[in-house]
């Protein structure tokens, strides 16, 4: 199977300060990876290559088969969407359906399937009732959500969401939530930067941890996030879910929250945890 | 000491008919920390520009109801606002971060030696001194929002408010972040923040006021607010750790951290 | 040229054009242009800044030849590219924070005082938040290379998205600078007041002094 995503031994600087060292990865499609790292530590450099907006020093990067070095920003929007951090300041039409409908129109979609993929990505984003609003008359998080709408539009192989969370509240995060799984069930792969180490836990499955520009860890987001000792070497915050069963030394040491509600339920019913509480027969 | 009083305060943008906040009391005093937390639109900015003295003066609109903070002036010195956009807060007359931070006590017009060495501490506080010297223009998200703070702090507010500060921070960030809050508080500021980070306010806050629709649902400790299920169906939820013992079908109250939970009721 | 004090930047920037206007005859023009011009080649990115001057003042000099009969309209035609170069000039080496707090040394409010200044400093903005659009643009499908067709349609898509969200952020701009202070009723503190000298001063004054020559003498 073809990867939809593949960078090899990619280094990058800017300024003569490297960024990126020797970084390589691949993401089939269907995956969900999280980009994991400090501030600084080359994840928004990463998707500035992917989307064809940089070119990497050295190494390749391949996005839907093509070669992103020599491919402008516009010509691998066929193939990958890529929403920017502060998304919110970057609408530019004057209808939020409007701008959900640039992106297709950019790429020359005809007019009937534009309107249908456009009237999908308000519908699965529930911007419907928004939809004729001036982006700017929204607030800041529907307007994140108005950018993820224009991404989803372009119906990309390759989905990069760079801190999709960022200041939203529990109900818009499992918006975003909902959409990549819908998104990776239909085929696409989904990559996430992000600082929000829970939700990547709860809606992804592997992590891609960047440390001073070199990938520190690739693998399983769970096994990363049950081990607390490399998250502070790594310098970054253990998830709550991650450090209760770690605590309370749970059975299985759940990473997500559905994981860890039966367990609980079950050490509670059999005694076995000091902060007791009741059930009230509600599942 | 009560520091900031809102009595059945009430306020409209201007050319809106819908109030923003809704017939608001709350009272703050010094050293204490409130967590304001509301859906999208509930009117968690608008009560923070309220408390800050900037709604209506600077804002317009109309305000009903009376605000009382005992401070210097009603130009608003004694308190600052830090927003969430550092951008949007940059003076871009500094040519340094320094100078950015002095921005703020300058314009209070205090003695130089007392703005550099408030800026100085400040800067410290907010783990920003080794970028003194650079432009703020070059910084990234996460730093800029870190030099705003010290801007913020510089200024010695007596009531620090804060909207959303940690959305441009990184975990260790976020974290400083919260100590300085509680330093700040300690040395006897008022502090009222408006976050959607839940899992922190339990560790931060000593009171949560959940705003909807611009009104108080709730105004307690965490554990009382999060452990009430209206807060879960109409509002913004709770923290990460209450959820596990909500979904695992138990009663309240639930821990609302992680301590709590391994703590012995 | 940058250490100059902001007073006698701008009183050199309003020299120029000032006398390029009012010293009649061919040749004042043409030397005013030529000395801004030497002024913008002393700046960093020279070449640029004279191309932008170049572009900006291109349609100007085909309508005066359209309108005008040619010796009339190079001297109109000077006239105006002094003018746009003696603003690339200034645009270079006037610093808004320096102006900022040379006006509030001499007993400006801060309020007046940023609304010179402020104005200035919002230009490194605008063009960080304009590429910012731009690259979000390219990134769904807006071909921004490719023949003079897509460059324009693509500065075209990039306008009004900039000046609409420039104007939704000045609300909360002013918002954020009253938090910092700007409002207070005090006297702000000047931080690092440029430095001025005697000889400044003498070359400020005399500037005006040879504006107001120059008027008497095309007024006579």
């Amino acid at each position: 199977m073809t990867p939809v995503l593949s960078c090899d031994r990619v280094s990058f600087a800017y300024g003569g300060r490297p960024v990126l060292r020797d970084v390589s990865c691949v993401v089939a499609p269907g995956e969900a990876v999280a980009v994991i790292g400090r501030n600084g530590a080359g994840k928004t450099t990463l998707t500035r290559l992917i989307a064809g907006l940089e070119r990497a020093g050295t190494g390749t990067v391949w996005v839907g088969g093509r070669d992103a070095a020599r491919h402008r920003a516009d010509e691998l929007a066929r193939r990958v969407a890529v929403v920017f951090q502060h998304a919110d300041q970057q609408l530019f039409a004057r209808t939020v359906r409007e701008d959900v409908a640039f992106g297709p129109r950019a790429l020359g979609v005809p007019h009937r399937e534009s309107a249908i993929r456009v009237a999908a990505a308000l519908a699965e984003l529930r911007l419907d009732d928004v939809a004729h609003e001036h982006p700017y008359d929204l607030p800041a998080p529907m307007r994140k959500l108005a950018a993820l709408a224009g991404a989803l539009a372009l119906a990309p192989v390759l989905l990069v969401l760079d801190e999709p969370t960022a200041g939203l509240d529990r109900a818009l995060r499992a918006r975003v939530a909902s959409v990549i799984r819908t998104r990776r069930a239909a085929g696409c792969a989904v990559l996430v930067v992000t600082h929000d180490i829970a939700f990547a836990a709860e809606t992804l499955d592997r992590a891609l941890v960047l440390d001073g520009g070199a990938v520190a860890f690739d693998g399983a987001i769970a096994e990363l996030c049950r081990d607390p000792v490399r998250l502070r070497a790594l310098g970054l915050r253990e998830p709550p879910v991650a450090a209760l069963s770690r605590t309370l030394d749970l059975p299985g040491r759940p990473v997500r929250i559905d994981d860890a509600a039966p367990i609980v339920a079950a050490c509670c019913a059999s005694g076995g945890l000091p902060y007791i509480g009741e059930s009230h027969g509600q599942t | 000491m009560t520091l900031l009083g809102l009595e059945r305060v009430s306020f409209w943008y201007p050319a809106s008919d819908r109030p923003a906040l809704r017939d608001v009391s709350l009272r703050v005093g010094r050293g204490e920390i409130v967590a304001l937390v509301g859906n999208v639109g509930a009117g968690c900015s608008t009560l923070l520009s309220v408390a800050a003295g900037l709604a209506p003066r600077v804002t317009g609109g109309r305000l009903e109801g009376t605000v009382t903070f005992p401070g210097p002036g009603t130009t608003g010195e004694g308190r600052a606002l830090l927003l969430p956009v550092p951008w949007t807060q940059l003076s871009g007359m500094g040519a340094s971060v320094r100078d950015e931070v002095a921005f703020g006590p300058a314009n209070l017009g205090w003695p130089l030696a007392r703005i550099r060495a408030a800026a100085e501490r400040a800067m410290a506080g907010a783990a920003v001194a080794h970028l003194a010297d650079r432009d703020p223009l070059t910084l990234s998200g996460g730093e800029l929002q870190r030099v705003m703070l010290a801007g913020v702090l510089a200024m010695e507010p007596a009531l620090l408010l804060l909207d959303e500060p940690t959305a441009e921070l990184d975990g260790d960030g976020a974290a400083a972040l919260w100590a300085l809050v509680r330093d700040e508080a300690g040395r006897g500021a008022a502090v009222i923040v408006a976050t959607t980070d839940l899992d922190a306010v339990p560790v931060v806050a000593h009171r949560v006021v959940w705003l909807a629709d611009g009104r108080v649902r709730a105004d307690a400790t965490p554990t009382t607010v999060f452990g009430d299920d209206a807060i879960w169906r109409d509002g913004p939820g709770g923290p990460t750790v209450a959820e596990v013992w909500r979904t695992a079908g138990l009663a309240p109250p639930w821990p609302v951290s992680v301590t709590m939970a391994a703590r012995a009721r | 040229m940058s250490g100059l004090h902001p007073y006698t930047q701008l009183a050199l920037a309003a020299l120029l054009p000032a006398l390029a206007w009012l010293v009649p005859g061919a040749p004042a023009p043409a030397i005013t242009l030529g000395t801004a011009v030497s002024l913008v080649l002393g700046t960093p990115r020279a070449p640029r800044r004279l191309a932008a001057v170049a572009a900006a003042a291109a349609p100007f000099w085909v309508f005066l030849l359209l309108l005008h009969p040619p010796a009339r309209a190079a001297l109109l035609g000077l006239r105006l590219t002094t003018l746009l170069c003696t603003a690339a000039w200034l645009g270079a080496v006037l610093a808004s924070g320096r102006l900022v707090e040379a006006l509030v040394a001499r007993g400006w409010s801060a309020r007046v005082a940023y609304l010179f200044g402020g104005t200035l400093a919002a230009v490194p903005l605008v063009r960080a938040h304009a590429r910012r659009v731009s690259e979000a643009q390219r990134c769904r499908g807006l071909a921004s290379r490719g023949g003079l067709v897509a460059r324009l349609r693509a500065v075209h898509a990039l306008v009004l998205p900039v000046v609409l969200s420039v104007l939704h952020q000045l609300d909360e701009r002013v918002l954020a600078l009253e938090t910092r202070g700007l409002g207070a009723a005090v006297h702000r503190t000047p931080l690092d007041p440029p430095g001025d000298s005697g000889a400044q001063a003498l070359v400020r004054w005399g500037a005006v002094a040879a504006c107001v020559a120059a008027l008497a003498a095309r007024v006579a």
